[in-house]
């Protein structure tokens, strides 16, 4: 079908119209969003460290994932065994424990974090069974409205809001966590 | 007086006692964590009536914004197909495909597909499609429809699950049926088919105009694990789900997982804009109907849904005769009515699923207002020839009694002699009342007649 | 203040004595009711199940005959929400009952914003709040919306001394009843009723009430086929108790 097809007929069928709402929907806000932020990541099974700007992050994040073996990330000053920049296919990221991103907005409301793609290969995000996003504590906003007029998309085009590990209630509605994607995120707030 | 939908639930209702309270007691108890999600916003319902108006906005200027949809998904080189119906569809996406020489196709949960009947024609011309949300997948190994547009297989036990998993090698410790044990298993076995796809396909939740953003709502992370390894990503998205902006966009985010599940999000919110280094991204807008709903002054509103599935949860009589119990691939309030504008003829029989109750109306998101529509349904049935016609009798009569006041006083003076007939003599076949109701009695002189005789004697004095 | 009592069809045939009780409790309110002659039916039933053609005529009569009152009071949710909601779509002329009536609760709440009333009733009651009360009414909060929940039938309740009021879990969930529904979904609606009246039942109220009898009908009908011990009474019955 052709799109000026449809586009006429849509047009022709249109009886009466209206107009968008004149005023925006005030979103909840909260006397302090880093708590609230803690607090909402942990009800959708989030864990949530607090660093000093001086924290050496890699000590962090060795000491939360003792035994993990393979790390990969391409952030800057973080140490891993692999690079989602320079692998030659998404496939090689497969079997990575933990994998490390960074975050550019966290929303107090419902725990999410957005994660734009930063990578050349953004399944760093989803294959690796544990996620670390780092985020900056003054990224926090109170809700949705505040985030999607904060957020910015890079030029790969994709970015994705975090909250919080893949879960699944899909048999008899009991919550499993670790579905397809990360079985376990933790958010480092920085600063 | 049956009708498809009444004799499906009688079926339904001859499970177990324990089923048929847990299928009930499932959906209820998400329809409360709804309930404590919406409490958490103060906001709550001017977020409703924000997105019932942004909606009516966004579906009566359908065009424009598809013109600026579509105009931004090609600016980031996305390749834009539109198709006229479900075959239309079938046959895109195939040739997309088949162009790609893809072997496999991984797909993220899409109700869309499910309408197209996108699998089977896929699976008949050799591709093998994973369905990959972990509800979808037990499905499609049960060889079984959805019940249910967000948790599609949640009427099924841990044991019908795990038995199956053993019977196709994907569990190993027989009989450990722990739902944690069997996500596992199956996340395991999933993940190989992530690995090797040639393709993945995902569905729509909101197509933004502004942007060209395609934003895909998942708890699994499957949308994202499905279109982060192919060299191929096919979006099958319906006409309606364009919005205007990010601004809508959050407007829609903060309802519909709380609606759906209550949850404040769901784990994924993903944004895709365009292809990944090195592959490509296709887009495929589906009419099958849509334009003509637009056109519909009855029903039009039906185009607001934004598929949380919170109307089923809610609807008493859902949650007491199952998915399978309606004639339509999507079930409950939101389908008696989708499935009218699909084809009237062929499901009338969902119409009856109804008490009127009107949960519905007050439960959704964008005020679609699916329980009165149903009202508007059944009023329409006898320009279809699908009326019940026992049930139009019986409303004939009583318009003829009540129509006629000598005819309906002389009955209600001489009704309570039919106290005396003996419930046993009750033909349920003639009687419906009487398969779970004892008879009302009839009282021995109606109101009108106890009213008129207590004047007559105030006026005599007495 | 002249009020017209409304009647319904099955209140008259099937529970006399609420109308009697409707009456009687208006009359004590110092009102003027008058009950036309010669009602019968709004023409709900007919159309919920499908057939609002067939309610226009008596839509018309009923338009006739209670036109001139001030309100017009009956002691039946679904009926006054019928014929405020319904009536306007229905009748193709300007009418002037869709506005003036008024089902007694909310009449008592609202109109004459009742505040006491004499007599006593120590019983434990478990209040039905039923859908078009709830929802098209607004009897009760609807407890699917989030505002400030409120009740008008407990506020009414609790005037009486020594009652006890309680609700159920679930508190505004369909018993299953819906007209014509019950008749052709007989196995769904009577699952429900039987689920609504354990609810009302697990209170540990003596007494369901309500201020629609087609829901209590129904429910009665469920708990006589289970022989449950529980009995059902009109709102009006119990509010005109010991005047």
């Amino acid at each position: 079908m052709k799109k000026e097809d449809l586009l006429r007929r849509l047009r022709r069928h249109t009886i009466q119209q209206f107009d968008m709402p004149e005023t925006a929907v005030k979103g909840i806000t909260y006397p302090d969003v880093a708590r609230q932020f803690i607090e909402t990541s942990k009800n959708v099974g989030c864990k949530v460290i607090e660093a000093k700007e001086t924290d050496d992050l890699n000590a962090i994040i060795r000491q939360a994932y003792p035994d993990a073996q393979v790390f990969a990330s391409n952030v800057k000053g973080i140490q891993a065994d692999r690079n989602p920049d320079t692998v030659a296919e998404a496939q090689e990221l497969n079997g990575t424990d933990v994998g490390i991103v960074e975050g550019q907005v966290a929303v107090a409301e419902n725990g999410c974090v957005w994660v734009p793609q930063t990578m050349k290969e953004r399944v760093v995000c989803f294959v690796s069974e544990q996620l670390v996003i780092l985020v900056r504590r003054r990224r926090i906003v109170n809700n949705m409205h505040e985030a999607y007029s904060r957020i910015q998309m890079t030029d790969y085009g994709y970015g994705c809001f975090i909250s919080g590990p893949s879960k699944t209630a899909d048999i008899e509605q009991a919550l499993v966590m670790g579905a397809q994607a990360a079985r376990g995120v933790t958010v480092i707030l920085i600063g | 007086m049956s009708t498809y939908h009444s004799k499906r639930a009688k079926e339904f209702l001859k499970n177990p006692e324990e089923k048929i309270s847990r299928h009930d007691q499932t959906f209820w108890s998400v329809r409360q964590k709804r309930d404590a999600a919406a409490a958490q916003l103060p906001e709550w319902e001017n977020l409703r009536e924000q997105a019932s108006r942004i909606k009516a906005h966004t579906v009566t200027h359908l065009a424009d914004y598809l013109e600026q949809f579509t105009t931004n998904l090609e600016k980031n080189g996305v390749i834009v197909h539109f198709a006229k119906d479900a075959q239309e569809f079938n046959e895109i996406a195939y040739g997309i495909l088949e162009t790609h020489k893809v072997r496999k196709l991984v797909k993220s949960k899409s109700m869309l597909t499910e309408e197209c009947g996108l699998n089977p024609y896929l699976m008949e011309r050799g591709i093998d499609v994973v369905e990959s949300d972990l509800g979808e997948r037990i499905l499609q190994l049960m060889h079984l429809k959805p019940a249910h547009i967000v948790m599609p297989a949640i009427h099924l036990t841990r044991d019908e699950v795990g038995e199956m998993f053993e019977e196709k090698g994907i569990s190993k410790e027989i009989g450990n049926h722990d739902p944690t044990y069997l996500t596992y298993c199956a996340r395991q076995n999933l993940r190989k088919d992530f690995m090797d796809a040639d393709a993945g396909m995902t569905g729509c939740n909101f197509g933004v105009a502004a942007t060209g953003d395609c934003v895909v709502c998942t708890n699994e992370g499957n949308a994202d694990m499905s279109t982060s390894v192919p060299k191929l990503h096919i979006v099958a998205m319906g006409l309606e789900k364009v919005i205007p902006d990010y601004a809508s966009l959050a407007v829609f985010h903060r309802l519909l997982s709380r609606s759906g599940t209550g949850q404040p999000a769901t784990s994924f919110t993903s944004h895709f804009r365009r292809a990944r280094p090195g592959a490509e991204m296709h887009v495929i807008l589906v009419d099958n109907g849509r334009s003509d709903i637009t056109a519909n002054t009855a029903h039009w509103e039906t185009l607001k849904c934004i598929r949380c599935g919170a109307c089923m949860n809610t609807c008493p009589v859902y949650r007491r005769s199952g998915g399978y119990s309606y004639s339509y691939f999507i079930p409950g309030p939101i389908g008696v009515n989708l499935s009218m504008l699909k084809d009237p003829k062929k499901h009338s029989g969902n119409v009856s699923a109804c008490s009127l109750c009107l949960s519905c109306d007050c439960v959704c998101p964008a005020k679609v207002t699916p329980g009165s529509q149903i009202y508007r349904w059944r009023q329409s049935l006898e320009t279809y020839g699908t009326e019940n016609k026992e049930k139009k009798v019986m409303a004939e009569g009583m318009k003829a009694v009540y129509e006629n006041y000598p005819v309906y006083d002389a009955l209600l003076r001489n009704s309570s002699v039919a106290n005396y007939i003996p419930e046993a003599w009750a033909d349920t076949s003639l009687n419906p009342w009487s398969i779970g109701h004892t008879m009302p009695r009839f009282a021995r002189k109606p109101f009108h007649a106890l009213f008129k005789q207590a004047m007559e004697e105030l006026k005599n004095g007495k | 203040m002249r009020v017209g009592l409304f009647i319904p069809c099955y209140v008259d045939a099937l529970y006399p004595q609420v109308g009697v009780a409707t009456y009687r409790l208006l009359r004590k309110l110092k009102l003027n009711v008058v009950y036309p002659e010669r009602q019968t039916c709004c023409g709900q039933p007919m159309a919920n199940g499908g057939f609002e053609r067939m309610s226009e005529h008596l839509a018309e009569r009923f338009e006739d005959k209670f036109r001139d009152f001030d309100y017009v009071v009956t002691p039946s949710v679904s009926c006054a929400a019928f014929v405020r909601v319904n009536y306007p779509q229905i009748l193709d002329h300007a009418c002037q009952t869709p506005e003036k009536t008024m089902e007694l609760v909310e009449f008592l709440h609202d109109i004459l914003k009742v505040r006491e009333l004499p007599g006593s009733f120590p019983h434990v009651v478990s209040v039905h709040n039923s859908c078009h009360g709830v929802r098209e009414l607004g009897l009760s909060s609807p407890s699917e919306l989030q505002i400030k929940p409120f009740n008008k039938i407990v506020d009414l309740l609790r005037l009486k001394d020594g009652i006890t009021v309680k609700e159920p879990d679930r508190k505004d969930e369909c018993c299953g009843f819906g007209g014509m529904f019950a008749v052709e979904e007989p196995y769904v609606s009577s699952r429900m009723g039987n689920d609504k009246v354990k609810a009302h039942m697990a209170t540990g109220a003596e007494i369901v009430t309500g201020s629609d009898c087609s829901c209590l009908m129904h429910m009665q009908g469920v708990a006589a086929r289970q022989k449950y011990p529980v009995k059902f009474m009109h709102v009006a019955e119990i509010l005109a108790a010991g005047l």
